[in-house]
C-alpha cells in the first residue's frame, strides 16, 4: 500500500511519468481493442434490436441480465461487508439515476445511429473532465488541452451542421402516432420544441448525457468505496435498476402489442450485447485502468473505439455481413439511414485528436533546458522559468505570431497578399471546374497549387531568415533566402525545360486544341500575375530604396567610426574619407542589384506564370483567327527559352554565394582595404584572408596578420575591423601572430627541430623588419 | 594603375583559344578517376539517348522520343556532377578565396533537388493513372526499359568501384591547394606595397612571402586530403542515387509490364510508379539535409559534442574571460573551418593562448582556425 502510494506521488508530483516496461503492457492493450471492438460491435447490433423492442423493455432485459450474471459472480450480498439502509436508498438513486442516463443514451442512439452514438457518448470521464475544466475554470492545464476542447467542440459542431444525415428527412416521414410510448413522444416533442432535427436533437441529447454520466460517475465513486468495490455496487445497482424498471415494462407489455414476433430469436443478439456491453466493457476498462494510467488507457480505449466504428459503419450495411447477421433479422427496411458522410469522417478525426490530446497527462517539468556546462564539465539544467510551463505551442498563437511576423515586414507580406490571392484564384477555378465538370479546369487549379508552392517556399524562407541565430546555425539562417531563391530558380529551369521537350513533340505533332475554355481562364491568370508583377516589381524599387537608405546611414556612422580610428591611425586623412565616399557609392549600387535572391525568385515565377498566360493567349487568338496549330508551340517555344535566360542570371548569383565567393560588390574594396592594412605600421604581413557573402545583410570574413613584436595587438586589431567595416565587412575575425605561429606548430606537435630552425629564421628575420622601420 | 587590374589579366582566360580551353577541361576530366568514370558513363548515357531519338524519329515513335528527351534530363545530373568534379578542383583566386571546393556540395544538393521534382512528377503522373489507367501499349516498353536497366547498371557497377580511386587521387590537389595560397599571398604582398613605400620593403616582403609558403604546408596538408574524400562522397553520392533511382525506374517498367502482359493488370503501372517515386524521396533526403546543413553554414554535425567540451577547456586556459562569438561551418566534407574571438585579461599571455586554443580545436578536427584575441578593458 505505502509502495503504491508513493508511486502515486510520483506520477502525480509530476516529477516524471513512470515508465511501465511496455511489454507487459501490450497485453493489457490487445485486450483493451478486442473488448472495445467487440463493444461497438454490440451497439450497433442494439441500434438493429431497437428498431423492434422497445426501449424500456430493452433497457430491462439488459438491466436484468446484467444483474443475474454479475450477482453470480460478483456475489454481493454473501461477500463484503452489510450494507445499511442509508447505503441501499443511496443505492436505489444511483440505480434510477443511471437508468435515466441510459435511457437517455438508447433514446440518442435511436436517433443517430450507432456510429454518431459511439464518437458521441464513449468518451472517457477524464476526457470529459478535463474538457469541462478548459472550458469553466480559469487553469485549463496549457494551451495543448486548449486546443483539444477546440477539437472537441469542433467535432461535435460538424456532427451538428456539416453531417447532412438526415437528408432521408425522418422529420416529416414520422408522424405523431408512429412512437410506442409515451416516454418517447415526450422526448420528441421536446426535441421538435428546441427546433432541431431528430438527428441534431439526438447529438445534442448525448453530449448532455455524456456530461451527466460523468458527473454521475465522479459522485458514486464515494458510493462505490462506501459500499467496498465499483465491482459490488455496479452489480447491485443493475440488480435495482432492474427492479425499478419492472412495473413500467409489466405496463407497458399489457398495454401495447409488440413488435416482435419470436422472443428466441432475439436471445443470441441479447445475450451478445449484455455480455459485450454491460459486463466485458466494465470488467476490462477497470482491469486496464489498474495496471495502465488512467489516461493511457482512456487514450487507448477511445481510439480503438472510434475507430472500430467506423469501420463497423463501413461494413454494417454491407451485404456480406448481412449474411452474417442473418439470424438477428431486425426488419426487412433497408438500412440506408445513418450512412457516412464526410462530417460524421472529419468529426471522428477531430474527435479521435481530441481525445489523444485531452487524456495525456500534462508534463510540467519534465525536461529543463540546457544551460551550458559547469567548470567540471558536467552538464547544467535550467529546470526554471518557462520550462516549467513548457507546453507544446498553442495552435492559435502560433498562427497569430506567425502572421504578425509575415505582415512586419515589406517582402514577406508582399509574397503573403499574393499568395492569397493566388490561392484564391486556384479555389475559385477549383470549385467552378469541379462544378462545371470539367477536367481541364481542375487540373489547371491543380496546376496553379503546384505553382504556389514557389510562393510558399519563398514566404517560408522570408520568415525563416529572421531567425536568431542558434548554437548548430551560428551565423544565423540567412542563407535561407539564398538557397530558397536557388531552389525556385532551378526549378523554373525544370520547368522550362519541360515545357521546351513538350513544345518540340508538339511541333512535330501539332494536337487539336479546343480553344473555347482557354480565354477566360488564362486571362484570369494574366491579371492575377500581372497584380503579382506590380506588387513585386514595387518591392523591388521599395526594397532597393530602402536598402540604399540603411546604406546611408551605414555609411554615415562608418563616417564617425573612421574618425575616432584615425586619431591614432597616423595615416593619410584622405584615405579615410575616400573609403568612406566609396562605400556609400557602394551601398547605393548594392540596393540597385542585389535585391534579395528570395524575392528575385520569387519575381521570376510570377514573371513566367504571366509569359505563360501571354503565351497561351497569343497561340488562341491565332489559332481561332488563323487556325495556325503550330502557333501554340512556337509560343511556348518562345517562353521556355525566354524563362531559361532570365533565370540564368539569378542562379548565377545563388551559386556564387554558395560557393563562398568573394562578394563581387565588395571586390574593389576588400582590395584596397587589405592594401591599406599593409600600410599599418607594426603589420609585417597577412595570410589567408578569407571573405564571404553569408546573406543579403552579413558580409563575413577571416584574416590572419602576422605583426612586429612590439605593437599593441589591441590598436591593430580596431584598425583593421574599422578598415573592413569600411569595406562592408560586417562579421570579421582577425587573428594576429606575433611570432606566436612557431607555438602554433608546437601546439600542432610538430617537431622541435623545426620549431627550432623556424625561431631563428623568425628571429633573424625580426632583426631585419626593425631595422628597415627604423630606416 | 592599380596592380590589381593587371592581376585580373592574369587570370583572364584568353578567348581565342577555345580548342585549347577544351582541350584542358578534357585532360582535367581524365586525369581523375571519379571524373572520367563520370564522363565515360554520361558517353553512354548520351549515346543511349541519341540513339533512341534517332530510332524515334525513324519509326515516328512519340513514346521513345519522349523517353529520350527524358534521358536528356537525367544526364543533366550527370553533367552537374562532371562539372562540379572539375570545378572542384579549380584553384582558388581572389575571387573564390577557397577554392571551387563547395561545388560539390552543391552538386549534391542540386541532384538531390532534381530527384526530388522527378519523384515528385512520377508521383503525380502515377495518381492521375491510377485515377483511369490509360492503355499502355506495352510492346516495346520491354526492350527499351531492358537496355536502360543494362545501361544503369553498368553505371552502379562503375561508381561503387569509383569510390576509393579518388580518395587517393585527392593528395595532388592538395598539394597544388597549398602552394598556391602560398603564392597568392606573395603576389599579393607584393601589390600592396609597391605600391606605397617603395622598391626596398617590396623585396623584403617577397622574402617573407616565401617565407609563409613554406611553413605552410603544415596546416594546409592537414586540412587538404579531406577535399579529395570529401568530393567523392558528395557528388558521388548524388551522382549514385540518381542512377539507382533510374535503374527503379526501370525495374518497376520492366515489372509492371510484365505483370500487364501475364496477368492484364493495368493498375500494376501506376502503383509501381507510386512507390519508385516514393523510395526515390526518402532516398534523397538525408542527402539533401546534409547539403543543406552545409551551404547554409551548419555548425558540423559531428562537432556538435565535441565543441562545448572544446569551449570549456579554452575558458579555462588562463587568462581567458569569456569566449564570444564562436563560429564553427563545414567547408566541403570534413574541411571544417572555425572563427572565435577570445576576451582575455590584460595581463594574459597572448601567444600561449592563441597556441593553445589552436591545440584544444584541432585536436577536435577543426582544420582552420581564427582567433581573435581582445584584451578586455580594465
Amino acid at each position: 500500500m505505502d509502495d503504491k502510494y508513493g508511486s502515486n506521488v510520483i506520477s502525480g508530483g509530476k516529477l516524471g511519468r513512470v515508465e511501465v516496461p511496455n511489454d507487459r503492457l501490450t497485453k493489457y492493450i490487445v485486450l483493451l481493442c478486442v473488448t472495445k471492438l467487440l463493444k461497438a460491435l454490440g451497439i450497433f447490433e442494439s441500434y438493429d434490436l431497437l428498431k423492434v423492442v422497445h426501449i424500456v423493455q430493452f433497457l430491462f432485459i439488459l438491466k436484468l441480465g446484467c444483474a443475474v450474471i454479475l450477482v453470480f459472480f460478483q456475489k454481493p450480498f454473501s461477500s463484503g461487508k452489510v450494507i445499511s439502509k442509508r447505503q441501499w436508498i443511496k443505492i436505489f438513486k444511483h440505480a434510477v439515476i443511471s437508468c435515466v442516463i441510459s435511457l437517455l443514451g438508447f433514446f440518442g442512439l435511436t436517433l443517430c445511429g450507432p456510429l454518431r452514438t459511439l464518437l458521441l457518448f464513449e468518451h472517457s470521464d477524464l476526457v470529459v473532465i478535463s474538457l469541462l475544466s478548459v472550458l469553466f475554470t480559469s487553469y485549463g492545464g496549457g494551451p495543448s488541452k486548449t486546443r483539444g476542447a477546440a477539437f472537441f467542440i469542433i467535432a461535435v459542431i460538424c456532427l451538428l451542421l456539416f453531417d447532412n444525415d438526415d437528408l432521408m428527412a425522418k422529420m416529416a416521414e414520422h408522424p405523431e402516432g408512429h412512437h410506442d410510448s409515451a416516454l418517447t413522444h415526450a422526448l420528441y416533442t421536446g426535441i421538435a420544441f428546441l427546433g432541431v432535427a431528430d438527428h441534431k436533437g439526438g447529438v445534442v441529447l448525448l453530449v448532455l448525457a455524456l456530461c451527466l454520466r460523468v458527473g454521475f460517475n465522479t459522485a458514486s465513486r464515494k458510493l462505490s468505496v462506501e459500499i467496498g468495490g465499483a465491482k459490488r455496487l455496479y452489480a447491485l445497482s443493475n440488480l435495482v435498476s432492474s427492479l425499478v424498471l419492472l412495473p413500467w415494462v409489466l405496463v407497458l407489455s399489457v398495454t401495447t402489442e409488440s413488435k416482435v414476433e419470436s422472443w428466441s430469436a432475439l436471445l443470441f443478439p441479447f445475450s451478445m450485447i449484455i455480455f459485450s456491453v454491460m459486463i466485458l466493457d466494465f470488467y476490462v476498462d477497470s482491469i486496464c485502468a489498474a495496471k495502465m494510467e488512467a489516461p493511457r488507457c482512456a487514450r487507448y480505449s477511445s481510439i480503438f473505439l472510434f475507430l472500430s466504428g467506423l469501420l463497423l459503419a463501413n461494413f454494417w450495411t454491407h451485404p456480406l455481413t448481412d449474411q452474417l447477421r442473418a439470424m438477428s433479422k431486425p426488419g426487412q427496411q433497408t438500412s440506408t439511414e445513418h450512412v457516412l458522410s464526410g462530417g460524421v469522417l472529419v468529426s471522428a478525426a477531430f474527435f479521435i485528436m481530441s481525445d489523444n490530446i485531452l487524456s495525456s497527462p500534462s508534463k510540467k517539468g519534465q525536461k529543463g533546458t540546457l544551460v551550458g556546462y559547469s567548470p567540471e564539465g558536467t552538464p547544467l539544467y535550467n529546470f526554471m522559468g518557462d520550462a516549467l510551463q513548457h507546453t507544446s505551442q498553442s495552435l492559435p498563437r502560433f498562427i497569430k505570431e506567425s502572421l504578425k511576423q509575415i505582415l512586419e515586414e515589406y517582402d514577406s507580406r508582399q509574397i503573403f497578399y499574393f499568395l492569397c490571392l493566388n490561392l484564391a484564384f486556384t479555389f475559385v477555378e477549383l470549385f467552378y471546374g469541379v462544378w462545371t465538370n470539367s477536367l481541364g479546369l481542375i487540373s489547371d487549379g491543380f496546376h496553379m497549387l503546384f505553382d504556389c508552392s514557389a510562393l510558399v517556399l519563398g514566404l517560408f524562407a522570408a520568415l525563416m531568415t529572421r531567425w536568431k541565430a542558434t548554437r548548430i546555425y551560428s551565423y544565423g539562417y540567412g542563407r535561407v533566402e539564398i538557397l530558397s531563391g536557388f531552389i525556385n530558380g532551378l526549378f523554373l529551369m525544370v520547368i522550362a525545360f519541360f515545357v521546351f521537350v513538350e513544345s518540340i513533340t508538339r511541333l512535330i505533332d501539332p494536337p487539336n486544341i479546343n480553344t473555347d475554355m482557354l480565354t477566360p481562364v488564362s486571362i484570369g491568370g494574366l491579371i492575377v500575375n500581372l497584380v503579382g508583377i506590380c506588387a513585386f516589381s514595387h518591392a523591388h524599387s521599395h526594397g532597393s530604396s530602402k536598402s540604399s537608405c540603411t546604406g546611408h546611414d551605414h555609411g554615415h556612422s562608418h563616417h564617425g567610426h573612421g574618425h575616432g580610428e584615425h586619431g591614432h591611425g597616423g595615416h593619410g586623412h584622405s584615405h579615410g574619407g575616400h573609403g568612406h565616399t566609396h562605400g556609400h557609392g557602394h551601398s547605393h549600387g548594392s540596393g540597385g542589384g542585389g535585391m534579395n535572391a528570395n524575392m528575385r525568385g520569387v519575381f521570376l515565377h510570377v514573371l513566367a506564370d504571366t509569359l505563360g498566360s501571354v503565351g497561351v493567349i497569343i497561340s488562341t487568338i491565332l489559332i481561332r483567327q488563323f487556325g495556325w496549330l503550330i502557333a501554340d508551340p512556337i509560343c511556348s517555344l518562345f517562353i521556355a527559352s525566354l524563362i531559361f535566360l532570365s533565370v540564368i542570371p539569378l542562379l548565377k548569383d545563388a551559386c556564387e554565394v554558395l560557393l563562398l565567393r568573394t562578394p563581387p560588390e565588395h571586390e574593389k574594396d576588400l582590395n584596397i582595404a587589405l592594401e591599406k592594412i599593409q600600410k599599418i605600421e607594426g603589420v609585417l604581413s597577412y595570410r589567408d584572408p578569407h571573405f564571404w557573402r553569408h546573406s543579403a545583410s552579413v558580409v563575413a570574413g577571416t584574416i590572419h596578420l602576422q605583426l612586429m613584436s612590439d605593437v599593441v595587438e589591441q590598436r591593430i586589431i580596431q584598425q583593421v575591423t574599422a578598415v573592413f567595416k569600411d569595406a562592408g565587412v560586417n562579421n570579421l575575425s582577425v587573428q594576429v601572430e606575433k611570432e606566436a605561429y612557431f607555438q602554433h606548430m608546437s601546439g600542432l606537435s610538430t617537431g622541435f627541430h623545426e620549431v627550432l630552425a623556424m625561431t631563428q629564421q623568425m628571429e633573424s628575420m625580426k632583426y631585419y623588419k626593425d631595422g628597415t622601420c627604423i630606416m | 594603375m592599380l596592380p590589381l587590374s593587371i592581376k585580373d589579366d592574369e587570370y583572364k582566360p584568353a578567348k581565342l583559344n577555345l580548342l585549347v580551353k577544351i582541350s584542358g577541361w578534357f585532360r582535367s576530366i581524365l586525369a581523375d578517376k571519379t571524373s572520367r568514370n563520370l564522363f565515360f558513363f554520361l558517353c553512354l548515357n548520351l549515346s543511349f539517348a541519341f540513339v533512341e531519338l534517332l530510332y524515334g524519329i525513324w519509326s515516328n515513335s512519340l513514346g521513345l522520343i519522349s523517353d529520350s528527351f527524358h534521358m536528356f534530363f537525367d544526364c543533366t545530373a550527370l553533367l552537374a556532377g562532371l562539372a562540379a568534379s572539375v570545378i572542384s578542383r579549380w584553384r582558388s583566386n581572389d575571387s573564390f578565396s577557397y577554392g571551387y571546393v563547395r561545388a560539390e556540395v552543391l552538386a549534391g544538393f542540386v541532384n538531390g533537388l532534381f530527384l526530388i521534382f522527378t519523384a515528385f512528377f512520377i508521383f503525380s503522373e502515377g495518381v492521375e493513372r491510377a485515377l483511369e489507367p490509360p492503355d499502355v501499349h506495352h510492346e516495346r516498353l520491354l526492350p527499351v526499359s531492358i537496355a536502360g536497366l543494362l545501361v544503369n547498371l553498368v553505371g552502379i557497377f562503375v561508381f561503387q568501384h569509383g569510390g576509393h580511386g579518388h580518395s587517393h587521387g585527392g593528395e595532388g590537389h592538395g598539394h597544388s591547394h597549398s602552394l598556391f595560397n602560398g603564392s597568392v599571398g606573395h603576389g599579393h604582398s607584393h601589390g600592396g606595397h609597391g605600391h606605397s613605400h617603395g622598391g626596398h620593403e617590396h623585396g623584403h616582403e617577397h622574402g617573407h612571402g616565401h617565407g609563409h609558403s613554406h611553413e605552410e604546408p603544415h596546416c594546409h596538408d592537414e586540412h587538404s586530403y579531406s577535399p579529395a574524400k570529401g568530393s567523392s562522397k558528395q557528388i558521388l553520392q548524388g551522382v549514385f542515387l540518381h542512377i539507382v533511382a533510374d535503374t527503379l525506374g526501370s525495374i518497376g517498367v520492366i515489372i509492371s509490364a510484365i505483370l500487364m502482359q501475364k496477368y492484364d493488370l493495368m493498375i500494376a503501372d501506376p502503383i509501381c510508379s507510386m512507390l519508385i517515386s516514393i523510395l526515390i524521396g526518402v532516398s534523397v533526403v538525408p542527402l539533401l539535409r546534409e547539403s543543406i546543413g552545409i551551404l547554409m553554414q551548419r555548425t558540423p554535425p559531428s562537432l556538435d559534442h565535441a565543441l562545448p567540451e572544446c569551449y570549456q577547456r579554452v575558458q579555462q586556459l588562463q587568462g581567458v574571460y569569456n569566449l564570444q562569438e564562436p563560429h564553427f561551418w563545414t567547408l566541403c566534407t570534413d574541411v571544417y573551418i572555425g572563427t572565435l574571438k577570445l576576451l582575455v585579461a590584460p595581463d594574459a599571455d597572448a601567444r600561449w593562448i592563441l597556441s593553445q586554443t589552436h591545440n584544444i580545436f584541432t585536436q577536435a578536427g577543426v582544420r582552420q582556425l581564427y582567433v581573435q584575441i581582445d584584451i578586455a578593458a580594465m
